[in-house]
């Protein structure tokens, strides 16, 4: 009893440091903010009526749930066919076609935005050639319209939506299809009864997920939409830095957080149950757990092991195409699918090796001129260099306590883990315009408004979910009598820590900071509240470039962008497939 | 290290576990002597793990104190027992090859390298893997890791092996012949062990004393062959074997000698003859009861037969060893069963 109860403590006391970062710098001031909106210390919702009286506000609150319901419902729409077929296809290929959806995933936003304005725009790629070809006279409106709005939206959230709808369906036993067909259901009636049904739940969770991060979405719109598509993100964003009316900010704040809790619970997303990979659930009842880290996990081992026999029984039964029509038919839509997501970063590569003075697609000419000018350029490889250090100092904060708390919860009792990993999941749960501005506030009471280390505070907010996520999820996998065998053996807690615990879940590790870095790396919307203007990372000077006059330096930092997160994926790969490797196929060594 | 005794003397003084409400372990006193092999048997969810637990300090007692060689270890944490335990399927290390496995109490304990290499030698040849100390626990059958753990387990010479559930992931042929090698390394090493298990086939073969939990308490302590000669329960007598309840027939059981346990008599398929009701009562007749009856089914099981035979509104059930010139009864049969009134049993409810 003694031994269990000085575990949990020691448990909680791991989780610490994240939860301290986690209170101070995002806790504390939406405390503050609901008082605020609240009137505190005399308490009356006049601030929510007089917010909800203005029709202009009105317009802006149901324009935001509108385009977030259209664009979440187009990325279930193609989502969920488009899974099904990468599920479907024979190992080899569904690994690539992961990966080729991965690609997209962890590229740069801004990058991606970048390239649909080089697409879209008035001397875009689609007008220049409409022009070239004599089909039109004068360029197509194609952009800062609410088509273009809904394009960018879905190019962003497509890959996350793929990746969570693949990650539920691997885990659904497809012998049950088997079974069923094996009972005389013809194939789609075995679709209809069996994997339908049981992919529902993991499908909800997905959906909800990207509904919520639609909800907080703020560069697609100011850089792609109408005039007239402005989502409450853009509106508060806009409040801070222009009018910085605090009551209205926090009122505003609230109405979107309480449009993102209200939709979760109704319908359902069971936090802990998305997240209950990395609480308690055991690998075998993972038939439809759904999202977040269940993809990242899952397909992170998909591509990186090799054979494993719990897939044999699945890949056996996997489902196969009737008939040519449907064959081909899913043929072209994964192609028109992933053709969307990874021509556009092609487009801009392509452009920008372009020699003339302003980029054009096909390039008149090659030249290396506009890489030359973003190494040439202090502001833009300084940003570079600043992103560089406040991404790796996110990295290795992030990384430290969050494995720290992770491993600490892995040792508390599930009730108090779930309710935890809920806290410190809700920085990724909830509208980021929220949380950008709960942490402006935050470090303004800490006086680290436009500092280094604010931001790399306000940016580990968010890193630290993910890297709690993914090693909480390998830790689950984790067989704790390892540990117990080690200590049976004399190794003293550190020691089993070192000796079995870190080198087992390295991998998972690896993959946090990996993450962390990444978002680090490709964050604006916090950054730009909390910078004040003192510290320019690449994505602010990015965002700046996009939203005034736009530098064809911008296409060379976007394809560098690009190619970044392959190579990062090679990498990956790479220690993965090593970590894997040496605990299952090893290749005989002599020395060790 | 040389100096520490082989083998250590382990005392349970009530000791009670709680989860909640619940009693895993319930009470319990037991003396596990040096160099005994005590198999703990019993049902899922008696708490067997959580006895192996309490001894190897993963788990606290809620109540009561446990004692090695004499001293309480209340306060010893699991990682200063000295106690090498096999886990069940194994826990081998997957990122370690054997060879860094079998090192690695070495290396808790601070041997020297070559110390340490020379002793690995050594039990990797014990154990017959001598050309596998440079595979991962992957790459080795389930037989091969079996083994490993085992060595694992004594390689740092611990006064106490600990061995849960050992043989539960082999295959039949595999059980048999694992079983014949701890029996061997507990005769070479004469670690005081305490072995889990719901198999008793396992516990009868391997134990010189066999514990039988019920719902977190003891129902019997015995060696292997009193346990099931002399069950004093109802319980153990079906726990372990089959057993024959002689009650609420509309026969009276005739009863010989005074049984000092309990009331219900008790009699194992084994002890019961069958016969054509044709058959001459044989020379000990008079110590025997005879009781008519109609076979209701036939099994039949390789060396054995079965028969569940109705018997005054009961079903007794008989084991016959095959043998060449017997009758073979078929369902429907008339038949007599017999037994000696001395192999009856009578066990407490
Ligand atoms: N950590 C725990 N929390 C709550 N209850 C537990 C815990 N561990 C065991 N129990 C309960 O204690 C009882 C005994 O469990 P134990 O694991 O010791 O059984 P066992 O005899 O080993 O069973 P099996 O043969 O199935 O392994 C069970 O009722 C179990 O539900
Ligand atoms: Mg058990």
């Amino acid at each position: 009893m003694q031994t269990l109860q000085k575990q949990r403590l020691t448990g909680i006391g791991l989780a610490l440091p994240v939860l301290i970062v986690l209170v101070v710098v995002f806790g504390i001031p939406l405390v503050q903010l609901f008082l605020t909106s609240l009137n505190a210390p005399m308490f009356s919702v006049s601030n929510y009526l007089r917010f909800l009286q203005d029709p202009a506000n009105v317009r802006v609150v149901l324009q935001t749930v509108q385009i977030s319901v259209i664009a979440t419902a187009a990325c279930l729409i193609v989502g969920y066919p488009t899974a099904y077929l990468i599920v479907a296809a024979p190992k080899r290929l569904r690994i690539v076609l992961i990966v080729l959806v991965m690609i997209p995933y962890l590229t740069s936003g801004l990058a991606r935005t970048y390239a649909w304005i080089m697409i879209l725009g008035d001397s875009g790629l689609i007008n220049n050639l409409l022009l070239q070809f004599g089909i039109i006279s004068s360029p197509l409106l194609l952009i800062y319209n609410r088509m273009a709005l809904y394009v960018g939206m879905v190019h962003i959230m497509l890959p996350m939506m793929v990746l969570s709808l693949v990650s539920v369906m691997l885990g659904i036993d497809k012998s049950l299809m088997a079974a069923a067909r094996s009972m005389g259901a013809p194939p789609f009636t075995a679709f209809c009864r069996v994997f339908f049904p049981l992919s529902i739940p993991g499908v909800r969770s997905a959906t909800l997920l990207v509904f919520v991060i639609c909800l907080g979405f703020y560069i697609i719109p100011a850089s792609l939409g109408g005039l007239g598509d402005v989502m409450l993100s853009n509106f508060l964003a806009s409040q801070v830095t222009t009018t910085f009316d605090l009551v209205s900010v926090a009122t505003g704040s609230f109405v979107l957080l309480a449009i993102a809790i209200v939709v979760l619970s109704i319908l359902g997303l069971d936090l802990s149950g998305t997240q209950g990979l990395a609480a308690q659930v055991p690998r075998r009842s993972r038939f439809a757990r759904p999202s977040l880290i269940g993809w990242l996990t899952r397909s992170l081992t998909e591509f990186s092991t090799g054979f494993r026999a719990k897939r044999w029984t699945a890949h056996r039964y996997r489902p196969r195409g009737e008939g040519w029509l449907p064959e081909i038919g899913g043929k072209v839509l994964v192609l028109l699918v992933l053709t969307y997501l990874l021509a556009p970063s092609v487009v801009v590569i392509v452009m920008s090796f372009s020699s003339g003075s302003y980029i054009e697609f096909p390039p008149s000419g090659l030249s290396l001129r506009w890489y030359r000018s973003f190494f040439g350029n202090t502001a833009w490889y300084g940003a570079a260099w600043t992103s560089m250090e406040i991404g790796l100092a996110v990295a290795l904060l992030s990384t430290i306590v969050g494995t720290l708390a992770a491993y600490g919860l892995s040792r508390t009792s599930p009730r108090l883990r779930s309710t935890l990993n809920v806290v410190i999941l809700t920085p990724i749960t909830i509208p980021v315009i929220v949380v950008g501005v709960a942490c402006y506030f935050g470090l303004a009471n800490l006086g680290l408004i436009g500092s280094r280390t604010g931001v790399i505070l306000a940016q580990s907010i968010g890193a630290i979910s993910y890297v709690v996520v993914i090693v909480s999820a390998t830790l689950a996998n984790f067989d704790r009598r390892l540990e117990q065998a080690a200590q049976s053996m004399r190794a003293g807690p550190l020691q089993t820590f070192a000796r079995v615990t870190l080198p087992l879940i390295r991998p998972g590790i690896i993959g946090g900071a990996f993450l962390a870095f990444i978002h680090s790396f490709d964050e604006v919307v916090i950054t730009s509240l909390v910078s004040g203007f003192s510290v320019t990372t690449l994505p602010l000077k990015m965002w700046e470039n996009i939203r005034n006059a736009i530098d064809p330096t911008l296409a060379a930092v976007a394809s560098l962008l690009t190619v970044l997160p392959m190579l990062w994926l090679i990498g990956m790969c790479v220690v993965w497939q090593r970590s894997e490797s040496k605990a299952q196929f090893p290749i005989p060594s002599a020395a060790n | 290290m040389d100096q520490s005794p082989i083998n250590a003397q382990i005392e349970f003084r009530t000791v009670t576990k709680l989860y909640g409400q619940i009693a895993a372990v319930r009470d319990m006193s037991l003396t596990v002597e040096r160099g005994e092999f005590l198999t703990i048997l019993g049902p899922s969810g008696s708490g067997k793990t959580t006895v192996l637990m309490l001894l190897a300090g993963f788990v606290a007692p809620s109540r009561g104190d446990i004692l090695i060689s004499g001293k309480s270890v209340a306060a010893v944490p699991a990682y200063r027992r000295d106690q090498g335990i096999v886990f069940q399927s194994y826990a081998l290390f997957p990122h370690l090859t054997v060879r860094r496995n079998l090192e690695f109490p070495l290396e808790m304990r601070g041997m020297k390298v070559a110390e340490r290499a020379q002793r690995v030698g050594l039990i990797l040849e014990r154990v017959h893997l001598q050309d596998f100390g440079d595979r991962f626990p992957s790459q080795l059958s389930g037989g091969q890791q079996q083994r490993v753990a085992l060595a694992r387990a004594l390689i740092a010479d611990p006064p106490i092996l600990l061995l849960d559930e050992p043989l539960g992931a082999l295959d039949r042929n595999l059980r048999e012949e694992m079983q014949g090698e701890i029996k061997s390394l507990h005769k070479e090493f004469g670690k005081t062990t305490v072995c889990v298990t719901h198999d008793q086939e396992e516990a009868l073969t391997l134990s010189d004393r066999i514990v039988v939990m019920r719902a977190g308490q003891i129902e019997q302590t015995d060696t292997p062959e009193t346990l099931y000669d002399r069950p004093a329960t109802q319980f153990v007598a079906n726990f372990l074997g089959e057993a024959n309840i002689l009650e609420n027939l509309d026969y009276v059981v005739e009863s010989d000698s005074a049984q000092p346990t309990g009331t219900v008599p008790m009699i194992r398929p084994e002890r019961l003859g069958i016969a054509n009701t044709a058959t001459p009562k044989s020379a000990d007749g008079d110590r025997r009861q005879y009781v008519a009856g109609i076979v209701d089914d036939m099994i039949y099981a390789g060396p054995l037969r079965k028969y569940h035979v109705r018997v005054g509104g009961g079903v007794l059930v008989v084991r016959e060893h095959v043998a060449s010139g017997q009758q073979i009864f078929k369902p429907g049969d008339k038949v007599r069963l017999d037994w000696l009134r001395s192999d009856l049993r009578f066990v407490t409810a």
